[in-house]
């Protein structure tokens, strides 16, 4: 489902100095796997993940959505393509404050065209899943962190999209919580879903297909 | 589609307010402006020459009865109405001042001369009549600052009188009149003027009711040039002080030149003011939720999509707040009308302006969100979220 090779990428400090963060990624992830990137802080997983996701271009390196080399498309291009083969879970649940639970999770629908009842009640079919269906009234102020990122992930899924990138997505999260969303991650695995996770967590390696390192600029098998 | 602008519409609606505010006031000297310059084209103004006894507004001598017909007479001209303008309160306080209270009697035998004032509108009740006496019809000011309405008395010069009608709001002098007959106003004119009284008493001049006037409405016949008939009038009566109608406009004009170039330096301030607290108030919503713009880019939302979104949304935005700030504008400007204007009308919302001043807002917020919008979605959705964060 997903190919990356050559994913290079650097940064230029205040100072005028490039720092090279990723320096030459090959990763392949195929649907049902789950892969699983550590690291320390600073080492550039999300920027492999926003890389990965089409939320920032890399200096260099291709990358390709099932069969087509997403890397080299317009910017107009990739948004349809982060739309239609992405599903994005962040660590700080990134919920529009304005938008109540159910909205939030709509919203994925509205960039893809798709709208009407089927799509709403697919969206509350996915909250009554993961145990948020009556909060779905609520803004997202008024949920817990584990409440707000199960809403995320609902968000994240409601397009079946193919590809799912989680940035630390039990980070903010106590464990119980945590164990609820990297649940429902390999729930999307075992559905056919590619699923790449960047955690600090060593619980989030257990079921994994593959666990890498980010180190140096390039993943090493951990 | 407004849920989270609440600060965003009352940012807007105080620009607005400020600028619809400010554009008020300017308006109204406008109205004055115009409203005076309308009136002085319409007739030609006469007055006895001099600097005569209890010559009230017009600061001239008497105008006697002989020299109304005498102009009446003259070759073009078209009914002379005989008047007196005195000031209600002659104290030095308020004479000739703009906001000055004035008592104008008119001989109303004679129809009204004034082209473009054939008749004054009525908002209630009716105007004076032929052979009313002790009767008045007040300027719309004058009634609201008194209270005043139809079958309401008034005193003037310890005489009471009832209020027979109200004039509708015209934004200019006759708001704060009040008329009366032309025989009444001689009276108040004997009673408020201790020297007339002396001389009249004196039997030291041969003076009747009828020469007891301060002024005089003369109307032209149709064709014939005001100017001409002005000159003309100046030229075969002797005694007279003549005003042409393009030389008073002149005159007006060039009086109110302060007032125009204050009026220009308002509504220059209304746009300026308004116009920077509601582009940078649009400004700030849009850059304020750039994190929102890069999740909706992260869910797939191409350029045109978020711009559409943003501008619909500044639109609704600007509309709402741009319609509570006219109310704004409206309630703040009613209450110092009521309350610290002594009810006078010291704005007007003419159409022209609430229309004016809500495409304006429309116009800058939209212009105000589509530049932050661009700036925004030139980031990547990365750094968007990054920096919203």
């Amino acid at each position: 489902m997903l190919r990356a090779a050559g994913l290079m990428k650097s940064y230029r400090a205040p100072s005028g100095t490039a720092i090279r963060v990723l320096a030459g990624v090959d990763l392949t992830v195929k649907g049902g796997e789950i892969v699983v990137v550590t690291g320390p802080s600073g080492s550039g997983k999300s920027t492999l993940l926003n890389v990965l996701g089409l939320l920032e271009d890399g200096d260099r390196g291709d990358i390709w959505f099932e069969d087509a080399r997403v890397s080299a498309l317009g910017r107009a291009a990739k948004s349809h393509a982060r739309g239609r083969y992405v599903g994005f879970l962040f660590q700080s649940f990134l919920l529009l404050p304005s938008l109540t639970a159910l909205e939030n999770v709509l919203l994925a629908a509205r960039y893809v065209r798709r709208s009407g009842a089927a799509i709403r009640r697919r969206a509350m079919e996915l909250m009554q899943e993961v145990g948020v269906a009556d909060r779905m009234d609520h803004f997202p102020a008024q949920l817990s962190g584990g409440e707000q990122q199960r809403v995320a992930f609902c968000r994240a899924v409601l397009n079946d999209p193919p590809l799912l990138l989680a940035d630390e997505p039990t980070g903010n999260l106590d464990d119980a919580n945590g164990a609820v969303i990297l649940d429902a991650l390999r729930g999307r695995a075992r559905a056919g879903a590619a699923v790449v996770v960047v955690s600090h967590r060593p619980e989030a390696a257990v079921g994994a297909s593959a666990v890498y390192r980010l180190r140096g600029g390039v993943l090493e098998t951990s | 589609m407004l849920r989270g602008y609440l600060f965003t519409v009352l940012g807007i609606a105080i620009g607005v307010a400020g600028l619809v505010a400010l554009g008020a006031m300017s308006e109204r000297i406008v109205r004055f402006i115009d409203g005076g310059d309308r009136f002085v084209l319409g007739q030609i103004s006469v007055a006895g020459r001099g600097m005569g006894m209890g010559t009230g507004f017009t600061a001239g001598g008497l105008l006697p009865a002989a020299t109304i017909r005498a102009i009446s007479e003259v070759p073009g001209v078209q009914g002379v109405q005989a008047q007196i303008m005195l000031p209600l309160d002659p104290s030095t306080s308020q004479f000739m001042t703009l906001t000055q209270e004035l008592i104008l009697g008119m001989d109303l035998s004679v129809p009204m001369p004034n082209r473009h004032y054939r008749s004054l509108p009525v908002r209630s009740g009716r105007f004076l009549q032929e052979g009313d006496r002790r009767v008045a019809v007040v300027g719309a000011s004058f009634a609201t600052s008194r209270g005043l309405s139809v079958g309401s008395h008034i005193k003037l010069e310890d005489e009471d009188y009832e209020v027979v009608g109200v004039l509708d709001r015209m934004l200019t002098a006759p708001d704060r009149f009040v008329m009366v007959s032309i025989a009444d106003a001689r009276a108040q004119w004997v009673a408020k003027d201790r020297l007339l009284r002396t001389v009249l008493a004196s039997g030291g001049m041969a003076l009747t009711a009828s020469d007891l006037n301060t002024g005089a409405a003369v109307g032209w016949r149709d064709g014939d040039d005001p100017d001409a008939v002005a000159l003309r009038i100046r030229e075969r009566v002797p005694g007279v002080n003549v005003q042409l109608p393009s030389e008073l406009s002149r005159l007006l004009r060039s009086s109110t030149a302060f007032f125009s170039a204050l009026l220009a330096g308002i509504g220059a301030l209304a746009f300026v003011i308004g116009g920077l607290s509601l582009a940078n108030t649009m400004a700030a919503a849009v850059f304020e939720r750039i994190r929102d713009f890069g999740v909706k880019r992260a869910l797939g939302a191409t350029d045109l999509q978020l711009g559409r979104e943003v501008l619909a949304e500044s639109l609704a935005v600007t509309l709402v707040g741009g319609l509570a700030g006219i109310g704004l504008a409206r309630v703040l400007g009613w209450f110092i009308d009521r309350y610290l204007a002594q009810a006078q009308q010291l704005f007007h919302f003419s159409p022209r302006l609430l229309a004016g001043a809500l495409v304006f807002s429309i116009l800058l917020g939209a212009a105000a969100a589509a530049y932050a919008t661009a700036r925004v979605v030139s980031l990547s959705p990365a750094e968007a979220i990054r920096r919203g964060a």
